[in-house]
């Protein structure tokens, strides 16, 4: 039971950790590097934390009744929903950093920016935790099972975090600019993991029609292996996905890649002078 | 453009009412094991799985080679589509109890 519940915490948390870790950077870059004084306060994180676990807990109270929803397919379409809207959401982020007023952006920005990324946080915890806490009540109703469950969560959420910590001093161990490539990077893969899950939900659910798989890499890096985990909680790895996925992937990737804030990691010199 | 999206998107909605034909099949939760174990469903098709829970814990439904992965509440029911298959076998597993609870799909 330890070992199966530390997969299980592992595998939801491993995925928030390390998205957290991104937008983390992204906030120290966009505060201490940038022209415009702007100051994201890093109180998002402890309000998504903590609105995220309330959701989690409420999510999982009306599993059941949403499971029921849309003739029994209600949790894929619930959770394909919620990836959707944490994508719109970091795309709403990405692109409010296009021209305009300065002065007036700057403003937009540091009232905005800690707003979105509280949110898109607390979504992809809601989501994730409520899986945990489910299992929990699930599994702990046998006493014999309570202390390995909950060591094993225990010891899942500290690997996870700690895999969270480490990303983010790799990143910004880089020079500067790298940092800011590479978090706006790993933020467009992101992007196309959370549409090629919602695709693969409405699939599951008979939403979305059927497509051939594109390939099989299930040999060469089986997706329940440590490196296909980990490669799945970073950018959305598949052993064996769909076209439909791989192309809403590429998609919402682009979509990213071509947004202002990409760009503007891109295009500048220090990454610091904001591509102006 | 918009309008195109909305309407291949609603006459997409409605045409899966016409192919509703998507023949059911029946798996069952016990004391976190599955019945049938074995599941045989038709090569190329659709299946609609129909997944009865009678335990009264959760359960994960979940296959790497199906791409498949869903939560059961306990004492509940619920759908999972899947395929078309290609002939061959396809294991699945409670994640929530994954040393008792196994099973797979063949499709032949």
């Amino acid at each position: 039971m330890f070992l199966s519940t530390v997969i299980l915490v592992l595998e939801e948390i491993l995925e928030a950790a390390l998205l957290i870790s991104v937008l983390l950077v992204l906030t120290r870059l966009l505060t201490r590097n940038s022209m415009e004084h702007l100051v994201i306060p890093l109180a998002w994180l402890p309000g998504a934390g903590i609105c995220g676990i309330a959701g989690a807990w409420l999510y999982a109270t009306f599993t059941p009744a949403v499971s029921e929803w849309f003739d029994y397919v209600g949790l894929e379409i619930t959770n394909a929903f919620i990836q959707v809207l944490i994508l719109v959401l970091l795309a709403l982020f990405c692109f409010m950093f296009s021209s305009g007023n300065r002065e007036h952006r700057t403003l937009m920005l540091a009232g905005m920016a800690p707003v979105l990324l509280c949110t898109m946080v607390a979504l992809g915890i809601t989501r994730e935790v409520s899986e945990i806490i489910l299992y929990m009540q699930g599994v702990m109703a046998l006493p014999a099972n309570v202390s390995s469950v909950v060591l094993g969560t225990i010891m899942a959420t500290g690997i996870g975090i700690s895999s969270g910590i480490v990303l983010y001093y790799l990143i910004l161990a880089l020079p500067v600019i790298w940092s800011y490539r590479v978090s706006m990077l790993l933020l467009a893969l992101f992007a196309g993991n959370l549409a090629s899950q919602a695709v693969l939900l409405l699939t599951q659910a008979d939403w979305l029609p059927y497509t051939p798989e594109l390939w099989d890499s299930s040999n060469l890096i089986p997706e329940y292996s440590v490196t296909g985990k980990l490669l799945y909680a970073l950018v959305g790895y598949e052993a064996n996905p769909s076209l439909l996925q791989c192309v809403l992937y590429l998609a919402s990737a682009i979509m990213i890649a071509f947004s202002p804030l990409f760009l503007l990691a891109w295009k500048s010199r220090k990454g610091s002078e904001d591509g102006a | 453009m918009k309008v195109k999206v909305i309407t291949v998107l609603v006459l997409f909605l409605v045409a899966r009412n016409s192919f509703a034909a998507v023949p059911e099949l029946e798996l069952e939760i016990r004391d976190h094991l599955f019945f049938p174990a074995t599941l045989e469903i038709p090569v190329n098709q659709k299946v609609r799985l129909l997944i009865i829970n009678n335990d009264p814990t959760p359960e994960e439904f979940e296959s790497y080679e199906l791409n498949r992965e869903k939560v059961i509440p306990g004492n509940s029911r619920t759908v999972i589509f899947i395929g078309p298959l290609d002939p061959g076998e396809y294991p699945f597993f409670g994640e929530f109890f994954p040393k008792t609870a196994v099973g797979k799909v063949v499709a032949k």
